[in-house]
């Protein structure tokens, strides 16, 4: 290791996610270039990823299996029953009720079993679109509060539109926020381009005075989707900006700016 | 020094899944919850939290599966990593949002291990070596690993906890993991 390389300590401590401030900057910036570090790195990230094995294994209650089943059972039923041509479901009742008048006594017996199958089928159907019923109303509620958000974010004459505008050597991407800092609300929607796998974006009130406030992670496609965010009333924000921090986020940003934008006056 | 990957049974299991096969992601969960349920109660140390993400995990590797590239990573790093990841981005969750659409990155770019921690006799075989090797450094190292691994803290924030300057802890933290290093082998 020379002098050109990363400082040999800092490998440990990025790869354990407590890199930070310039330090960790500096770390990103020379690794990205330097096939020598990234083969360190890549060291360092084994080892700190086996820490989780040294802890004692633990027994989830099989509460959760079950529960976790259940839900995959019915995402599978939901996304089966999409590609069931509707054509052929109806071809095939047809065909079972005509092969029922076709034929007398055995007939009834095919009948009744036919119908014990179908209750059964139609049971596990009705089970899996009350799992997606039940999700979609959860959803339905958080988007109907969302949209109330961002309606009263709208039409209130005091909300502030701020345009985020990509950084030098950046990626490429753009974003708008509207701010309303007597309701606490921050509404974004934006597009830049993919965050790497480790990698997060996340949005930052930047105060006239003091440290910049965690405004979540945002997706790096939120063109369709607005990002509603819920601050403490009252702050005074002099700009937005958004970084690129490790998976998850962080409490204060310690990545490049992506892209920041300025309030007026 | 990577030994090639050899088809394994988390390889034919994923495959399996890929096709929509329920009890492939069943036998993953009985092989690996145990492990990471531990994990994430050590960091959480909330019952009920710690059994949401462990559940959140399986429903994403389900949603993912056709993602999965055996050549790029073991499945049990993937889901450490992961797991870990989500667990301390909860601990350290303030802010009240709301999300509309969320797109969340698929799999990470994990690593092909030189460790074989497939194997439920490895990974068994490999975590008694950690645990020793942990169990034989200095009680400052270890715990500055330990508040960086499980509580997700910083190095400042390692300082600023523990009373020790910077360069302490950044030194103690490479003594240790070199010493995991001599140890692992």
């Amino acid at each position: 290791m020379t002098e050109l390389h990363a400082n040999p300590e800092d490998f440990d401590l990025y790869a354990l996610d407590a890199l930070d401030g310039e330090e960790k900057a500096a770390f990103e910036a020379h690794v990205r270039t330097c096939s020598a570090c990234q083969h360190e790195l890549r060291q360092a990230r084994q080892r700190a990823a086996l820490l989780g094995l040294a802890e004692a294994p633990l027994t989830p209650p099989s509460s959760v299996k079950a529960a976790l089943m259940r839900r995959i059972h019915a995402e599978k039923a939901a996304s089966d029953r999409q590609i069931v041509p509707d054509r052929k479901r109806k071809a095939s009742w047809g065909l079972r009720f005509s092969m029922a008048f076709a034929a007398a006594a055995v007939i009834l017996a095919v009948a009744v079993n036919w119908l014990w199958q179908q209750d059964r089928r139609h049971k596990e159907e009705i089970a899996a679109l009350q799992a997606q019923l039940d999700r979609a109303q959860a959803q339905a509620a958080q988007d109907a509060a969302t949209i109330r958000a961002i309606n009263e974010v709208v039409a209130a004459p005091d909300t502030v539109h701020v345009a985020l505008m990509q950084q030098a050597g950046g990626p490429p991407g753009q974003a708008h926020v509207l701010f309303n800092a007597r309701l606490g609300v921050v509404v974004y929607s934006g597009q830049v381009a993919p965050a790497p796998a480790d990698k997060s974006y996340q949005l930052w009130l930047v105060p006239a005075t003091g440290v910049p406030v965690n405004a979540g992670l945002v997706a790096a496609n939120q063109q369709n989707g607005a990002v509603v965010v819920h601050l403490k009333p009252g702050l005074t924000a002099k700009a937005f900006a958004v970084t690129l921090e490790p998976y998850g986020g962080m409490p204060q940003p310690t990545g490049p700016k992506v892209l920041v934008g300025a309030l007026n006056g | 020094m990577t030994a090639p990957m050899q088809p394994n049974l988390d390889s034919a299991l994923i495959e399996r899944m890929m096709s929509g096969d329920e009890a492939a992601l069943s036998a993953i969960y009985d092989r690996y919850s145990p492990m990471l349920f531990g994990v994430l109660m050590r960091i959480l140390r909330d019952r009920p939290a710690a059994e949401e993400v462990l559940q959140d995990l399986f429903v994403q590797l389900w949603r993912n599966a056709a993602q999965f590239d055996p050549g790029r990573g073991s499945l049990a790093a993937w889901l450490l990593i992961i797991g870990r990841n989500r667990a301390i981005s909860r601990l350290r969750e303030r802010t009240n949002r709301e999300v509309l659409e969320e797109t969340e990155g698929l799999y990470a770019d994990t690593f092909v291990s030189d460790q074989n921690i497939e194997e439920e006799v490895s990974r068994t075989e490999l975590r008694g070596r950690l645990v020793a090797a942990l169990s034989k450094l200095p009680a400052e190292q270890r715990q500055a690993v330990e508040l960086a691994y499980f509580e997700g803290l910083t190095q400042s924030e390692i300082a600023s906890r523990t009373g020790s300057p910077l360069g302490t802890v950044k030194t103690r933290v490479r003594a240790a993991m070199q010493s995991l290093k001599q140890i692992l082998g």
